[in-house]
């Protein structure tokens, strides 16, 4: 793993990001991550929160395009997550926590896909199961979980 | 004009503008003027606003009056304890007369408790501002002293010493996980605010069209409480860390932003071009050129947050 690391940080992309001094490199990356971030987490947040049983009022059904964000972010954070770490490869990929924050978006992605199947399916503004509820309750605290170890990525070097 | 400038043309609106609030408060009790009322509650939302670039600029009056000679750097200090502690139940005012606001749109009606809780918080602000403004007129204005009478520091004042900026930077500095759990929760923060602003004004702009306007009001609180736990955690950055952002550029323009975004809370509350839209209704133009702009202001927070180490150089 240690070689691959080595190679990625040696491609000429990442060299830039990591040494570039101005804000075009680095920091607008990162920038846009933090907007992926409010995308994804933002709107997993008010899915999760109204099928949970927030807000009752309000149609499940009229959420649907938020999975459209969703997925938007969740694409952009893919990329410049991958360019953050390409810049810190030999660093970061022997961190721990950042495994740990590999592993929840891996969970909380997988728990996208019912949540989805079930906003988009016809039964939509029925009663919401209970399964779908703890899927949901799941899935707030794991976005929760992703930014915190993504947080501390920064300061556990 | 600078921020010292800043600060003493707007230190005056947290004191003589809740006083003002409160006035419109009573009145609107007396008169049993429900427009007042709200009146009221706006503006005690907006100086909460207000209140914060007020308490933030303190820091760089304080760079500039602490170099003078027999400048009482006690006084400085019980000054800006008092002020946070002014500031802190002036916020709590601010976010009641807001839900006080929210809560009289829900269909079922006014809750009870918003007027008696605003009444007491905001009598309790201003005994606080007072108290601050007092100690800070003290700094430059010793003439304010009756003959004989001792300055607030040596009479001791009503803030914990805990509230100091250097007891919160000895804090963070002596329990290193502090810095990076204040960021996690910021950011936790930043997430379900960004979610909410979403979500409401796409509605606006025309997505989501199946859910009425009077739903998606529902969801304003968890966008609110976003911003309460991004005020106090961000606060807490600045209390520490104040002169690593007292000049930092990226800086002021994220307050800047954050004041115009958090202005735009009370549009949706208070005016009804929004409120009044139906299932499946659009909203006029006026309304989705605010919408796009507000996603604009939020983004640009998040971009000068980001932004803070690198155009700024903060840490």
């Amino acid at each position: 793993m240690e070689s691959f690391f080595e190679w990625l940080q040696g491609l000429s992309i990442s060299n830039w990001i990591a040494t570039d001094e101005s804000i075009w490199s680095f920091p607008t990356i990162l920038f846009f991550h933090s907007v992926g971030m409010g995308l994804t987490a933002g709107v997993m947040f008010i899915i999760c929160l109204r099928l949970v049983g927030v807000w009752r009022p309000l149609p499940v059904s009229s959420m649907r395009m938020l999975f459209r964000i969703f997925w938007w972010g969740f694409g952009l954070n893919a990329i410049t997550g991958s360019l953050l770490f390409a810049a810190h490869a030999t660093i970061t990929g022997n961190q721990p926590i950042y495994y740990a924050k590999l592993t929840l978006i891996a969970v909380g992605v997988v728990l996208a896909f019912p949540l989805q199947k079930f906003v988009k399916g016809d039964g939509s503004d029925g009663i919401i199961p209970v399964g779908i509820r703890g899927l949901a309750a799941a899935g707030l605290a794991v976005w929760v979980g992703v930014i915190t170890t993504g947080r501390f990525i920064a300061y556990l070097q | 004009m600078n921020f010292v400038h800043l600060h003493l043309l707007i230190n005056h609106v947290p004191t003589v503008g809740t006083i003002i609030a409160f006035g419109v408060l009573l009145l609107a009790l007396t008169q049993k003027s429900d427009d007042l009322l709200r009146g009221s509650f706006a503006l005690f939302f907006a100086i909460a606003l207000v209140s914060l670039p007020t308490y933030m600029t303190g820091y760089s009056a304080e760079a500039v009056v602490k170099e003078r000679p027999g400048v009482n750097l006690e006084l400085i200090a019980l000054h800006q304890s008092s002020a946070l502690l002014a500031l802190t139940f002036m916020e709590a005012t601010g976010v009641v007369a807001w839900f006080g606001l929210w809560q009289a749109r829900k269909p079922g009606g006014r809750s009870k408790w918003a007027v008696p809780s605003v009444l007491l918080l905001s009598v309790i602000t201003i005994s606080l501002m007072a108290n601050a403004a007092n100690i800070g007129g003290e700094i430059t204005h010793p003439e304010i002293l009756a003959p004989g009478q001792q300055p607030a520091a040596a009479v001791g004042a009503l803030a914990p010493a805990s509230l100091r900026s250097a007891a919160i930077r000895y804090y963070q500095f002596h329990h290193p996980n502090a810095w990076p759990t204040l960021e996690a929760l910021h950011f936790i923060g930043l997430s379900l605010l960004f979610g909410v602003v979403l979500v409401g004004n796409l509605r606006i702009l025309g997505f989501m069209r199946n859910a009425p306007f009077i739903d998606i009001h529902r969801l304003l609180p968890w966008g609110v409480l976003g911003f309460v736990i991004n005020s106090v955690t961000g606060m807490l950055f600045f209390v520490g860390q104040a002169f690593q952002y007292i000049d930092n550029i990226a800086f002021h323009f994220k307050v800047l932003f954050m004041l115009l975004a958090g202005a735009n809370v009370l549009y949706l509350t208070l005016f009804d071009d929004v409120w009044a839209l139906g299932t499946g209704d659009s909203a006029p133009r006026s309304a989705k050129i605010l919408a796009a702009s507000q996603i604009f202001l939020w983004l640009g927070v998040i971009y000068f947050g980001r932004m803070l180490p690198y155009i700024g150089g903060a840490f």
